[in-house]
C-alpha cells in the first residue's frame, strides 16, 4: 500500500495543525517551519509537504526568505530521488532565481554566495541523479567544496544517497560488476563488501555482485487482465428492469 | 470558463477611492500579517459601505449579475480596478453582514460563474501586470499604467483572493458538509446557519474548485490536489452539473497530476472528461460548449504529452481525435531524443494554465519579472530531458527477449555506461504512483510499462506485459446499440 504524498509519519501534531489550517499562510509560522526543516536535517526524517508549505510562505513573502533553509529543503528533496519532490520545490522558487540558475549552466556560474548559485549547483546534482549518472554525481560532490557545503547540513547525506542508489540497483539488476557498483556507490574495498553484505543483503562473488531476486528485478512476463466492475453494467441492469417484459 | 461575450459590464457599486485597499473579510486570515504584505487597510468596509450597499435587494441583484459578467476585452486599468473593488464589496457584504444574506440565487450555475470570473480576472490581471513590468524597459509602455500599478500593489492581491475563497469555504462549512456526505450521512446538521442556504453552499462549494485552480496557478500542485480531499470526483458530484465547472476541475486536477509526474492519473482525468465532452457535445450546442472547445484542444495537447511519457491504450474516440489534432507532434514526441524537446515545449506552452506569481512584480528590476509560465516550463522540461532517451531504449528492447548490453550500445551508438544509465532511468520512470482509492494524493507505486527488464551483468532480460483483450467496453457499447 502506498502512502499519500502529504503523509509524513514523524510529523508533530503542531505542524499538522498549521498545515491543515489557515496558519499555513501566516508569515509568523515561518519560524516554526524553519525549525522543522532544521530538525529534519538533523534527525534524518523528511516531510516534503511541510517543506513545500514553507517555500510557499517564502513565495508570498519574499523578504522572509532564508537562503540556507531553501537550499536545505532542496538538498533534502534530493535524498528521495526519483520522486517528483525536487521539481515541486523548484516550482515554488522565485522565477528569476531559477532562471539565473538555469542560465548559469550555459554561461558560467552566477555571483558566488547567491541563492541562484546554490540552486544551480543543486540542479546539476538533481540532473545527475535522475539520469542515473551516479559516478558523476559523486565526482561532482567530491570535486568542489561548494557542493559539500550545500549538503553539509543534511545528516548522513552520503549514506542516504548510497541506500537510495542501492534500491534503484536492486530494482533493475540481478547481477552487477563490482567495479561498476563501486563507482555508483562511491565506496571501495572492504567498506564496499561491508555495505553490500550488511546493509543490502547481497552477496559478492569474485568480481560480480549478486542481488537476490525480488518482485522488481525478475522481469517476468505478465498478462494484464481487464478488471470488470459491476457498476459498469449498471445501465444494462437498470434497462432490464425498466423494459416491460 | 464563462463565455467572453460582448460588454455588458455594469458598475453597480459606486467608485471607491483607489488607495483604499479592499479586503473582503478581515477576521479570518489577514489580521496578523497585513502589515507584512504591505496592507494599509486601516479603514474597513464599515466606513464606506453605506453608500455602496444601501440600495436594497434590487441593487444587490444587479451586483450579483455584474459579478458573473466578464469584463470586456482590453478593459482599461480603471475598469479592472473597479471590478476588483466591486467584487470585494459584494463578497464583504455576503460574508460580513449580520446573519446570512437572504436572497434568491439567480440560477444554479450563477455561483460558478461568479467564482470563475473572479479568478479569471485575478489571473489575467496578474499576467497583465507582470507583462507590463517586464516590458517597461524594452518597449514603450504607458508610463501612466506603470505608475498606477506600482502605486497599488494590493489591487487583485493574492492574499485577498485566497482570503475570499477560504472565507467562503469556512462560512458555508462546506468542507464539513462534504465530509458528512462522503461518510454517507445527511450533510444538513453540519451546514450551520449559513451553509444551509443555497447561496452560501454553492459559493462555498465552487470556492473549493476555485482554490484548486489558484493553487495550481501558483505552482503548488500538491496543495491543489489536497484541496479536493472532500470532493469526490464522480458524475454525481455537484460540479458535474455545470459543464464549465466539470471541465475546469478535471483540467486542473489532471494538470497537477502531470506536474507531479503521475501521468497515468493525469491521463485518467483527461480521458474521463474528454469522453464526457465528446458524448454530450450534441446536447450542448450553446454558449457553454463553445467556451470549452478551446480548452478541449488544450487538453488534447496535454494528453499527447502524457501519452508520450506513458505509452498506453486510449479510448477509441480519444485516440482518433488525438491523431487528428496532434498526430504528427505525438509521433515526434514518442520518438524521443533531442528533436522532440521543442514539441514538448510548444504543446506545454499552448496547454498550460497562465501561471502567476503571488507577489506584485518588481518594477525596479524589470529583468527579474520572468514570466511564471516560462518558469514552470523550464521545471517541466528538466523532466522531459531526463526521459528523452526512454522511447529509443524501449523500441529496441521490444524486439528481444535477451540482449547483450554492449551489443545494444553498439546499435544505439553510445557507450555501455551511458546505455546502462538509460536503462536505469527508464526502469525508474516506469514505476509510477497511481491512485486507487482515497484522497487524490494517495496512490500505490505500480509498474506502468508494457515492458519489463532486468540486467544480469551485461545481459538484459526482457519481458513483455501483454494486455488481454478488452471486451467489456465493446460488449456494452454494442449492447447499448441493440436497445
Amino acid at each position: 500500500m502506498g502512502v499519500a504524498f502529504d503523509y509524513a509519519p514523524e510529523r508533530p501534531e503542531s505542524i499538522d495543525t498549521i498545515l491543515n489550517g489557515l496558519d499555513r499562510y501566516n508569515p509568523e509560522t515561518t519560524g516554526v517551519f524553519q525549525e522543522y526543516v532544521a530538525q529534519q536535517c538533523a534527525d534524518q526524517t523528511y516531510d516534503c509537504y511541510a517543506n513545500l508549505a514553507l517555500l510557499k510562505l517564502y513565495q508570498f513573502n519574499p523578504h522572509l526568505t532564508r537562503d540556507e533553509t531553501t537550499t536545505n529543503i532542496l538538498a533534502k528533496a534530493l535524498t528521495v530521488f526519483p520522486s517528483p519532490d525536487f521539481s515541486l520545490c523548484l516550482s515554488l522558487l522565485p522565477p528569476h532565481i531559477y532562471a539565473q540558475a538555469k542560465l548559469s549552466q550555459q554561461s558560467g556560474p552566477p555571483a558566488s554566495g547567491t541563492l541562484a548559485e546554490a540552486v544551480s549547483h543543486l540542479c546539476i546534482l538533481h540532473t545527475q541523479l535522475n539520469s542515473a549518472q551516479y559516478a558523476e554525481f559523486w565526482n561532482t560532490i567530491d570535486g568542489d567544496d561548494l557542493y559539500a557545503d550545500l549538503v553539509a547540513d543534511i545528516q548522513g547525506f552520503e549514506e542516504i544517497m548510497r541506500v537510495r542508489i542501492a534500491v534503484v540497483v536492486s530494482q533493475c539488476m540481478q547481477e552487477v560488476q563490482r567495479d561498476v557498483l563501486e563507482s555508483w556507490l562511491n565506496v571501495r574495498g572492504s567498506k564496499f563488501d561491508n555495505f553490500v553484505r550488511e546493509i543490502c543483503g547481497w552477496s559478492v562473488d569474485g568480481s560480480v555482485v549478486k542481488i537476490p531476486l525480488n518482485k522488481e528485478n525478475e522481469a517476468r512476463g505478465t498478462v494484464v487482465r481487464e478488471s470488470v466492475k459491476f457498476e459498469q453494467f449498471g445501465r444494462m441492469v437498470k434497462r432490464a428492469y425498466e423494459q416491460p417484459a | 470558463m464563462s463565455v467572453r461575450r460582448a460588454p455588458t459590464y455594469q458598475q453597480a457599486a459606486p467608485e471607491r477611492p483607489a488607495d483604499d485597499d479592499s479586503d473582503a473579510e478581515e477576521e479570518a486570515l489577514a489580521n496578523d500579517y497585513k502589515e507584512q504584505v504591505g496592507y494599509q487597510d486601516g479603514q474597513g468596509y464599515d466606513l464606506d459601505r453605506s453608500g455602496s450597499l444601501g440600495g436594497g435587494p434590487q441593487d444587490l441583484q444587479a451586483q450579483l449579475q455584474a459579478a458573473a459578467t466578464p469584463l470586456e476585452y482590453g478593459a482599461t486599468i480603471e475598469a479592472k480596478t473597479q471590478s476588483y473593488d466591486s467584487y470585494c464589496n459584494l463578497f464583504h457584504f455576503i460574508l460580513n453582514s449580520e446573519g446570512p444574506v437572504d436572497i434568491e440565487v439567480p440560477s444554479y450555475y450563477w455561483a460558478w460563474d461568479v467564482i470563475d470570473e473572479f479568478i479569471y480576472q485575478f489571473n489575467s490581471f496578474c499576467s497583465y501586470r507582470q507583462r507590463i513590468a517586464f516590458q517597461q524597459s524594452t518597449t514603450s509602455v504607458n508610463e501612466e499604467e506603470v505608475s498606477v500599478l506600482r502605486d497599488n500593489p494590493n489591487t487583485w492581491g493574492c492574499y485577498s483572493v485566497l482570503n475570499v475563497l477560504y472565507s467562503l469555504i469556512q462560512r458555508s462549512q462546506i468542507s464539513e458538509q462534504l465530509a458528512a456526505r462522503k461518510r454517507g450521512e445527511d450533510p444538513a446538521p453540519y451546514a450551520g446557519e449559513y451553509g444551509s442556504r443555497p447561496l452560501y453552499q454553492m459559493l462555498g462549494y465552487f470556492s473549493v474548485i476555485g482554490l484548486l485552480r489558484v493553487h495550481c496557478l501558483l505552482g503548488d500542485f500538491s496543495l491543489a490536489l489536497k484541496t479536493l480531499d472532500d470532493i469526490e470526483l464522480n458524475k454525481k458530484a455537484m460540479f458535474a452539473r455545470v459543464m464549465a465547472a466539470n471541465f475546469t476541475t478535471y483540467y486542473y486536477v489532471g494538470f497537477s497530476y502531470m506536474m507531479m509526474h503521475r501521468y497515468a492519473d493525469a491521463l485518467r482525468m483527461f480521458n474521463h472528461i474528454l469522453i464526457y465532452v465528446s458524448r454530450t457535445k450534441n446536447f450542448q450546442k450553446g454558449a457553454q460548449y463553445d467556451s470549452i472547445s478551446k480548452q478541449n484542444d488544450q487538453m488534447y495537447a496535454l494528453v499527447a504529452i502524457c501519452v508520450a511519457f506513458y505509452p498506453t491504450r486510449l479510448d477509441d474516440t480519444i485516440h482518433t481525435a488525438l491523431r487528428e489534432k496532434y498526430g504528427e507532434q505525438l509521433t515526434r514526441m514518442q520518438r524521443g531524443g533531442p528533436e522532440s524537446l521543442p514539441i514538448f515545449e510548444e504543446l506545454f506552452r499552448a496547454a498550460c494554465p497562465k501561471f502567476i506569481s503571488p507577489t506584485p512584480p518588481d518594477f525596479e528590476n524589470p529583468q527579474h519579472n520572468i514570466d511564471p509560465v516560462e518558469h514552470q516550463l523550464a521545471v517541466f522540461m528538466e523532466e522531459v530531458k531526463n526521459n528523452m532517451y526512454s522511447p529509443t531504449v524501449r523500441s529496441y528492447l521490444k524486439l528481444y527477449t535477451t540482449m547483450d548490453l554492449t551489443k545494444l550500445a553498439g546499435f544505439l551508438e553510445v557507450d555501455a555506461d551511458t546505455l546502462r544509465n538509460w536503462l536505469l532511468v527508464n526502469k525508474q520512470r516506469s514505476r509510477q504512483v497511481r491512485h486507487s482509492e482515497g484522497g487524490l494524493l494517495e496512490g500505490d507505486i505500480v509498474n506502468s510499462a508494457d515492458l519489463d527488464y532486468a540486467m544480469q551483468g551485461d545481459l538484459i532480460h526482457v519481458a513483455e506485459a501483454k494486455v488481454g483483450r478488452r471486451l467489456v467496453d465493446w460488449y456494452l457499447r454494442n449492447l447499448a446499440r441493440a436497445y
